[in-house]
């Protein structure tokens, strides 16, 4: 086979030139490629060039309109070790960290893990519940659109071919957040469950999502509303444990059986609404 | 006026990248181009930490990197971290404490420990750098001494 190519445009219209002009499969977006290598390696993905993005302007992330906007190739490592993170969004802070290791997180990027669409990222849940909106840019100009809609399927997503992931906004600070989720071994394993609450004060409503499962992350929208208000009751909780328990989207593969699932979903559930509120643990079955 | 070639730096020394295939590793670029074979090959997918190396002094997985896509950059690799003085530091502490049974697994968490002392500086705790750690295999579970040996890192350079 003949070797790839790799280019590094240092615009973005070089960028969207290049991806433009390629003969369609032909080319291959490198972000950190910590996911892409693999496909490279195994033969699932077949390309002449891969276009590297390490030259573009899009490794920043800042706070700004009331929310976080956050480059696609800002490594994920950047991001977490900001010092206000944990406070404001803990949810994101908590899905970054539970990413692989250090080393792989300062590869890794936001813009990878959604244009690559990873079934079982972390990070889905978490943006989800962020009400989390990614920037596309392409050759007739910009698009934006909620992670929930970007997302299709697992590998599946609403890029066009000739479209990047350039940034992804967060409209709102949501403090009152969090995301746990459930492994084998911490850093080198994929979650079998991930959950992620977060209140918004600007839709007065709590959103919750499920992750972690197949074919994607998704909101819970049933368990969100049987939280009710800012502050819930254990007894809220409790209802909203067992609404979550319920979702059709906890079935089984190879990671779990959609048992234990359910039952980690109770758990998770609880004691991220408490986490959320800082308080301690309660409503855990 | 002449074009630089692409080029990187491998513990000091520039490497060409001409004629590097675009789908190259720098771990594989390290131990088959180079020779430089302390750097270990484990998963090749970003699970066991055995092939990290320091680029511009920050941990990193040299089988998720690309060697084309590091230009510029400066690698570190166990044959040449203890020409610094935090990387000999933690070679010394492991060497203490005995940290290694059978040694596959012990340049991956010296670069890992390096980086993660580079980054952080001494004031981390022993608790956030095993946690950091986390993504560093030891396959003989050795794991008792290797705690001890990130103690005794930190306490040197304290």
């Amino acid at each position: 086979m003949a070797p790839i190519e790799l280019i590094a445009p240092a615009t973005e219209a070089e960028v969207l030139s290049a991806v433009g002009s390629a003969a369609p499969g032909t080319v291959a977006i490198l972000a950190g490629g910590t996911d892409l290598l693999g496909d490279l390696e195994h033969g699932r993905l077949r390309v002449q060039r891969l276009i590297s993005l390490r030259r573009l302007p899009w490794r920043s992330h800042a706070w700004e309109a009331g929310g976080l906007k956050l480059g696609a190739t800002e490594p994920l490592r950047q991001l977490e070790t900001d010092p206000d993170l944990l406070a404001r969004l803990p949810a994101l802070h908590q899905a970054i960290t539970a990413v692989g290791s250090p080393a792989l997180r300062r590869q890794a990027s936001v813009g990878g893990n959604l244009g690559r669409a990873a079934p079982a990222s972390d990070l889905t849940p978490a943006l989800l519940v962020l009400d989390a909106v990614v920037e596309l840019v392409g050759p007739s100009g910009v698009r934006t659109m909620p992670v929930d809609r970007f997302l299709k399927a697992s590998r599946t997503t609403e890029l066009g071919a000739t479209e990047l992931v350039r940034s992804v906004r967060i409209p709102e600070l949501r403090p009152a957040s969090a995301y746990l989720w459930r492994r084998v071994r911490p850093a080198n394993d994929i979650s079998q469950i991930g959950v992620a609450v977060a209140w918004s004060p600007r839709r007065n409503a709590w959103r919750v999502s499920l992750g972690g499962v197949p074919p994607r992350a998704t909101l819970a929208e049933d368990c969100a509303r049987a939280l009710g208000s800012a502050t819930p009751s254990a007894a809220e909780i409790e209802q909203a444990a067992a609404v979550l328990s319920g979702s059709p989207a906890l079935v089984s593969d190879r990671r779990a059986t959609e048992e234990y699932r359910r039952r980690l979903a109770s758990a998770l559930c609880a004691r991220a609404v408490s986490a959320a509120l800082g308080r301690p643990p309660e409503g855990v079955p | 006026m002449s074009v630089p070639l692409p080029a990187l730096t491998v513990n000091g020394r520039r490497l060409s990248l001409e004629g590097v295939p675009g789908e190259e590793r720098l771990l594989d670029t390290l131990r088959w181009r180079l020779g430089l074979r302390g750097t270990k090959e484990g998963c090749r997918s970003g699970e066991c930490g055995a092939c990290t190396v320091l680029v511009d002094g920050e941990a990193r997985l040299s089988c998720l990197a690309l060697s084309q896509d590091l230009e510029g950059r400066s690698i570190t690799t166990i044959e040449e971290v203890g020409s610094e003085p935090i990387g000999r530091a933690v070679q010394a502490a492991f060497a203490e404490e005995g940290a290694l049974q059978c040694g596959y697994c012990t340049p991956g968490f010296v670069l890992a420990l390096t980086g993660l002392l580079h980054e952080r500086g001494p004031s981390a705790s022993t608790e956030e750098l095993l946690r950091d750690l986390g993504g560093n295999l030891c396959r003989c579970t050795g794991y008792v001494a290797i705690r001890r040996a990130v103690a005794r890192a930190r306490e040197r350079l304290a």
